[in-house]
């Protein structure tokens, strides 16, 4: 229902009539060649991370003082190795696991907590008040230094780092669940189970909930490529995981000390950074416009053009 | 409303804003496990030293006293002693943001020249081979993590082609000058500008892009305007609310980018000074630092949404 309420009106919205958000997401995401790539390389990214004991050639700490800063095509080493003597590319694969956990983690968690705290505030205006003012205040940081800020007085270390992000990006994701919940507030369906004395409860969490949802996913897949960039710049910073860890931010660090001698040893760990958080941005954007009513328009209209090719011409 | 009023209004609103911000740096201090006088001092100092330091901070006292004081004290403009330097906080950071204001006008001069050009050409040029190379770019530039861009160019323009200095603002051995402070700041303005261009291209780019499909567009170039005239005369002025608020919106990104590329390229800044406080354990220095950022980007913030208000033509 809320998705027949965004159209504009005098546009014939029947023919969205059964057609589920999930059903978008599979033509506009699964439709769009840019997105498959972008997919198949996280689903790449996060199948190296899982499995990298199998995939990785050596162990990630294992050093060899003999070949250290050795460039990339070294007999046996493909991506070369670092300051210790350590292989590039098994790093790499085994980096993987922290620096995907590192920018999806909190994410995760910054939407179980806004999405609630969201529609709490659109519910209560009082407590929703006194939420915003404080989100506006937590607005008043530029993102990055909050988390530095954050993250060093937290200490090092995973877990701090997410607490950081998780603080950073719970004012942006309440904003959205927010202001989608203030929306959905004023619409029928929420007025007729106010009007029999449906509890608050079961209002917000079983009646708004599925169609607020949606946005702050939404939402959340566009911003975690930018989380997966500040979580490694954390420890680029040295204020996130540590080394000897493998984590692609460290390895990026480690590296410009000896950029002189072997620059492949910052390039390559900041290349990886770079691609996965473009297939994370590619995939959100299509996403996104795969749950815009304006583009989901362009997809009807296609359906049609497909189903009744006379019409169209 | 006014422009007077609005931004009066404004103004208003921001005062609960900033209120709030010393609020979360007073706090964020508890955050530091366990005591943060032994934290400073480390674990060998004695235990009256460490009283001493948690009698000069205020540590003793209860939470409402000690904000209390140190909010009084932070509208004077005094924000405590830097532990590393034992000089007033407040002293070493006005040189501090001066440099680091520098850094962000250039990179925000770059965010809105390039990215209003590259918007331009990209939408103006819908769909060609210069459209698609802009996209593929920006889209690129958009996700490359700014401290490797930073060493990339450091690395290419710096230590490769020797084009440009790869540290600090001027050149020790022969200070001074404004040649030698641009030619210093063009790599640390391009590394914090970069993700932020690509990001107001992007969607200054749609923006137009709308624009020039609306009828008006057609009309005009259907009475024989040259495509240019249409692009540049009738279309960017629709998009300029939409420009304008995505630029103001980058402030934010900047001062987070600009700490990475201040300690890149050793530029002396705010940024960097957080990093060598957070390394030194200075806290006061580390909430000055944060304060003085948090300060100028809800003043920037004012700035850019007034700019916004000017140039939306629905305020008419």
């Amino acid at each position: 229902m809320a998705q027949i309420s965004i159209a504009p009106a005098g546009f014939p919205v029947m023919q969205e009539k059964g057609r589920s958000s999930l059903y978008f997401v599979w033509r506009g995401v699964l439709g769009d060649p840019v997105a498959r790539l972008a997919a198949a390389v996280l689903l790449l990214v996060v199948l190296g991370g899982l499995f990298a004991p199998v995939i990785a050639p050596y162990d990630p700490f294992e050093a060899n003082p003999a070949l250290r800063l050795q460039p990339p095509g070294t007999e046996g080493h493909l991506l070369g190795l670092d300051n210790h003597g350590r292989d590039i590319l098994s790093r790499l694969i085994y980096g993987a696991r922290i620096t995907l956990i590192a920018g999806v983690v909190p994410v995760l968690i910054g939407a179980l907590i806004s999405i609630p705290l969201g529609m709490i505030g659109a519910w209560y205006n009082r407590v929703g008040e006194i939420i915003m003012r404080i989100m506006d205040v937590l607005f008043a940081f530029p993102m990055v230094l909050l988390a530095v800020m954050l993250a060093a007085f937290l200490g090092p270390g995973l877990p701090n780092t997410i607490v950081a992000l998780v603080i950073v990006l719970v004012p942006y994701n309440t904003r959205v669940v927010y202001a989608s919940a203030c929306q959905q507030r004023s619409l029928a369906y929420i007025e007729a189970a106010h009007a029999v004395a449906t509890p608050d409860r079961k209002i917000l969490f079983v009646e708004m909930l599925p169609n607020v949802v949606s946005e702050s996913i939404v939402y959340s897949c566009t911003i975690v490529g930018s989380v997966v960039i500040t979580a490694a710049g954390l420890s680029f910073l040295g204020l996130g995981v540590q080394p000897p860890a493998a984590e692609w931010g460290i390895m990026t660090s480690e590296g410009r000390t000896y950029l002189f001698v072997a620059p492949h040893m910052s390039t390559i760990p900041g290349i990886a950074i770079t691609i996965l958080v473009m297939a994370f941005n590619l995939l959100g954007d299509s996403l996104r416009d795969s749950l815009d009513p304006r583009t989901r328009l362009q997809l009807v209209r296609r359906d049609r053009s497909d189903s009744s090719p006379e019409r169209a011409n | 409303m006014s422009l007077g009023r609005y931004i009066v209004a404004r103004l208003l609103y921001s005062v609960p804003v900033l209120i709030g911000v010393t609020i979360v740096v007073f706090l964020s201090i508890q955050l530091v496990p366990g005591d943060v006088a032994r934290t400073i001092l480390g674990f060998s100092a004695s235990e009256d030293r460490v009283q001493v330091l948690r009698t000069q901070l205020g540590l003793d006292r209860p939470l409402v006293i000690q904000y209390g004081h140190w909010f009084v004290n932070v509208i004077s403009g005094d924000l405590g002693i830097s532990i590393a330097q034992q000089i007033p906080v407040a002293k070493i950071l006005i040189g501090k943001t001066v440099n680091s204001l520098i850094l962000m006008f250039a990179s925000l001069f770059l965010v809105i020249s390039v990215g209003f050009v590259l918007s331009c050409l990209s939408a103006g040029r819908f769909r060609t081979l210069t459209d698609r190379i802009i996209v593929v770019i920006t889209m690129i530039l958009a996700s490359m993590p700014v401290f490797w861009l930073g060493i990339l160019l450091l690395y290419f323009f710096g230590v490769k082609l020797q084009m440009f200095p790869i540290s600090g603002m001027y050149n020790m051995a022969d200070p001074g000058g404004l040649g030698q402070l641009l030619h210093h700041l063009v790599l640390p303005a391009v590394t914090t500008a970069a993700s932020s261009i690509a990001i107001v291209t992007r969607v200054s780019r749609s923006a137009l892009i709308d624009v020039l499909s609306q009828p008006y567009i057609l009309a005009s170039a259907a009475r024989g305007l040259p495509r240019r005239d249409v692009v540049l005369k009738h279309g960017v002025r629709n998009m300029l609310p939409t420009f304008a608020n995505i630029s103001g919106l980058q402030i934010g990104y900047l001062f987070g980018s600009a700490i990475f590329s201040e300690i890149i390229f050793n530029w002396p800044g705010v940024g960097l000074q957080l990093y060598n406080s957070i390394l030194q354990r200075d806290t006061p220095m580390i909430q000055g630092c944060v304060l003085v950022v948090a300060i100028v980007f809800v003043l920037g913030n004012l700035l850019a949404d007034v700019v916004v208000h000017l140039l939306d033509p629905r305020r008419h």
